[in-house]
């Protein structure tokens, strides 16, 4: 019998296959990728300039509710997605820190504009107010650049973000972060660790 | 020392003083101020009782680094027209280090609240002591910070300090460094503290305020800024002038029109170069639209967060029709850095203004559903009325400014009391209430929606044709010191130059509005029910990176 590798390969295949009479194998997890990628819940948290492109994303015109990630959520214990929009001061550091921590996994991050991706325009030598980028702090899955980029842009980089997720190319939940878990003491990512891995047990 | 009563407060200076201690300074055209002092620094709380006496509010206070001194520069400003006096003091540096006390001066908080807020500012910044503040400790920055940006002296960090400090704050608040918030108030059985922010849908932006409840009801409430700060004042002092405009479009991006225009206006009065007519025309046509769209987000956000879910996509769907515009001419959504030094960095389209006349009518309906939707709303109404009472001693204590003030019954706006760029020549009103409340503050921003598209219409036929821009404009600014205020769309915006004739500035101090809004608000929380409070911040629309700079 021709094993079918199923959505390890085809992203579309629950959408594009027959399914009367064939049996089809693929991993459990690809199928909650599929239902993860398709209903993204964002943290609702801005930082800056880049936060009011993030309304706008929400509201009348752009309307991210047509492709499904529009659920906006005030508490990072219901969210599954951060959207980091806005220069990090140092200040913010810490509770940015803990938003992520608080995210149940698996969780993914999206870096909104330049001050985000790398300092953007407040970055010089010598500065003492930002963090450079907040991939410094926490794993980032995709970076949207412009000073602020446009809704279509965050648009974009959302519906990239959910083909990676489809196509299990994301490491999100799995990445190791490099700071301790302010709630208790370890690893930020060992929720994320355990719950993985007891997928991918035979 | 007589009462300043029935005298000018120039001449109440000069009499209360040794002849030898007040010294004054020549004063030009492009300064801004009306008169310019020195006086001995142990004078200054006099001084400051005595401005206060006589109704002025401080509109700004910040410090200069020279090189054998520390210059404290007082603004003090009257509701009344072309007010504005500068007091200075100097702090005498005498080998001594910022921050252990070598420096010091006496506090004006105990007369100004807003002094409050702002010699904390200087303190952290400048490592200058006030004696008898009562709370002298880091407004911006982390508490646990050991360095003073804005001195001269400091070089700027390490490459990579920000991870090393970042990380390092990540253990500090591990270990709960915000419990000290918590320890220095009395502690009772009863009590209870909430932390508000900084992340929270309602407190726009990254502000966080620690609330100290009885209850339902709001005891004493300490708005935590900071975490927004990007370094805007020391980065403008690294950079040229030309270079400074983009800092100019990100301060406040919900209106930058305005501070764009504050800069503008800034450079042009220093150099003593007027823009052509054009340019003024396109320039207040812009940032009236840019005022209707700030108001416009305002609105959406302000009901969203009393619970109404409508006005939001309503509002938002108007203001993309004004970034449609405005996007057409500046090529940029948000953060505009359209105006140049005597000009525009280019011309209108032709497509730009039968858009704004298509645009005019369809806003004037929705105005009027605004008005039927949400002002007659009884919901609304029983929501907002009688709700966050800033009073004038208030307002004048802490220095706000804006439609903040002006729904307390006072005509403060600068486009009339302190007429710049065309304003003379338009026809609008300032809109005031007298009800001080969160619904008189609603109203008088509905109203300015009005006014601003009257004077759309106004302009938008008799834009003069002409030139956009002046010829070459030297790069450096003369050497001097130069004020230039504006109404934005949250308040006064005011920028303190200093120039030593060189290619960048040699320190600009940003006044901004939210600042001494939000500050005000610690004394309109109390006693109020913590479902307002979110009414209540939302009605003073405030912009965090403006607050934090």
């Amino acid at each position: 019998m021709e094993v079918n590798r199923g959505l390890e390969t085809n992203p579309d295949y629950l959408h594009t296959q027959d399914a009367s009479g064939v049996a089809n194998f693929f991993k459990v997890e690809d199928v909650f990728n599929l239902a993860r990628a398709n209903s993204l819940w964002p943290l609702t948290f801005g930082l800056a300039c880049c936060a009011i492109e993030l309304m706008a994303g929400g509201a009348a015109r752009f309307d991210m509710d047509r492709f499904g990630f529009g659920v906006f959520r005030p508490s990072p214990r219901q969210a599954d997605l951060m959207i980091v929009a806005g220069t990090i001061s140092r200040k913010m550091v810490p509770c940015i820190k803990t938003l992520y921590d608080q995210m149940p996994a698996p969780k993914y991050v999206i870096a909104l504009g330049g001050c985000a991706t790398a300092g953007g325009p407040f970055k010089y030598p010598g500065q003492y107010g930002i963090l450079e980028g907040i991939d410094k702090i926490i794993p980032v899955n995709v970076y949207i650049p412009g000073c602020p980029p446009r809704p279509e842009a965050l648009i974009a980089g959302i519906i990239e973000l959910q083909k990676q997720i489809k196509e299990g190319r994301v490491q999100g939940a799995m990445s190791p972060a490099s700071v301790i878990d302010s709630q208790d003491g370890r690893p930020a990512d060992y929720k994320n660790a355990l719950s993985r891995a007891e997928f991918r047990k035979p | 020392m007589t009462a300043v009563a029935e005298k000018d407060i120039k001449q109440w200076l000069i009499d209360s003083m040794q002849p030898e201690e007040f010294i004054e300074k020549d004063v030009k055209g492009p300064a801004g101020v009306r008169f310019e002092a020195v006086v001995p620094l142990a004078k200054v709380r006099e001084v400051a009782a005595g401005f206060l006496s006589d109704g002025y509010f401080l509109e700004s206070f910040t410090a200069v680094d020279f090189a054998e001194c520390l210059e404290l520069v007082y603004h003090f400003n009257k509701w009344d027209a072309g007010k504005r006096c500068c007091v200075k003091a100097l702090v005498l540096k005498e080998n001594g280090r910022p921050g252990d006390g070598s420096w010091s001066a006496p506090s004006i908080s105990g007369i100004y609240k807003a002094a409050n807020w702002l010699e904390r500012e200087i303190f952290e910044f400048f490592g200058i002591v006030f004696e008898g503040h009562h709370d002298l400790k880091r407004l911006i920055l982390p508490e646990s910070s050991t360095i003073y940006p804005l001195l001269k002296s400091f070089k700027g960090e390490p490459k990579g300090a920000d991870v090393t400090q970042s990380l390092k704050l990540i253990e500090e608040d591990k270990e709960g460094f915000e419990v000290t918030y918590l320890q220095t108030a009395k502690l009772t059985g009863k009590d209870y503290y909430l932390s508000m922010g900084p992340q929270h849908p309602s407190t726009h932006g990254v502000l966080r305020i620690l609330l100290h409840l009885d209850g339902e009801r709001v005891i004493d409430a300490r708005p935590i800024i900071g975490y927004s700060h990007r370094h805007q004042e020391k980065m403008m002092e690294i950079q040229n002038y030309l270079a400074c405009w983009p800092n100019f479009g990100r301060l406040d991006y919900v209106g930058a029109m305005s501070y764009n225009m504050a800069y503008a206006l800034l450079i042009e009065k220093a150099m003593g170069v007027q823009a052509p007519p054009r340019v003024e025309a396109i320039r207040v046509l812009t940032t009236e639209l840019n005022r209707i769209a700030s108001h416009l987000l305002w609105m959406g956000t302000f009901l969203l967060d009393l619970g109404a879910f409508t006005p939001f996509f309503y509002c938002f769907d108007d203001r993309e029709k004004i970034l449609d515009i405005l996007e057409m001419v500046t090529g940029e959504r948000l953060t505009y850095d359209y105006f140049r030094f005597g000009g525009l960095d280019r011309d209108i389209p032709v497509e730009f203004i039968p858009a704004v006349k298509s645009f005019v009518p369809g806003f004037k309906t929705r105005l009027r559903d605004y008005d039927g939707l949400v002002t007659k709303n009884v919901i609304f109404r029983n929501r907002v009325e009688g709700v966050g009472f800033l009073s004038k001693e208030t307002a004048l204590a802490y220095g706000a400014t804006g439609p903040t003030l002006r729904g307390s019954g006072i005509a403060l706006d600068l486009r009339r009391t302190e007429p710049y760029s065309i304003y003379p020549a338009l026809d609008f009103d300032v809109a005031t209430e007298t009800g001080g409340d969160v619904f008189a503050r609603y109203k008088v921003r509905v109203k300015e929606m009005h006014e601003s598209l009257k004077i759309v219409q106004q302009l938008i036929d008799k834009i003069p044709s002409g030139e956009i821009k002046l010829g070459k404009l030297p790069k450096n600014v003369p050497k001097g010191e130069y004020y230039s205020a504006v109404e934005s769309a949250r308040g006064s915006f005011g920028i303190y130059l200093v120039s030593d004739g060189g290619m960048n500035p040699y320190r600009i101090k940003l006044r901004t509005p939210s600042f001494s809004n939000l500050n005000a608000l610690v004394d309109v929380f109390p006693g109020n029910l913590i479902s307002d409070v979110v009414a209540i911040l939302g009605s003073v629309d405030i912009v965090l990176p403006e607050i934090d700079r």
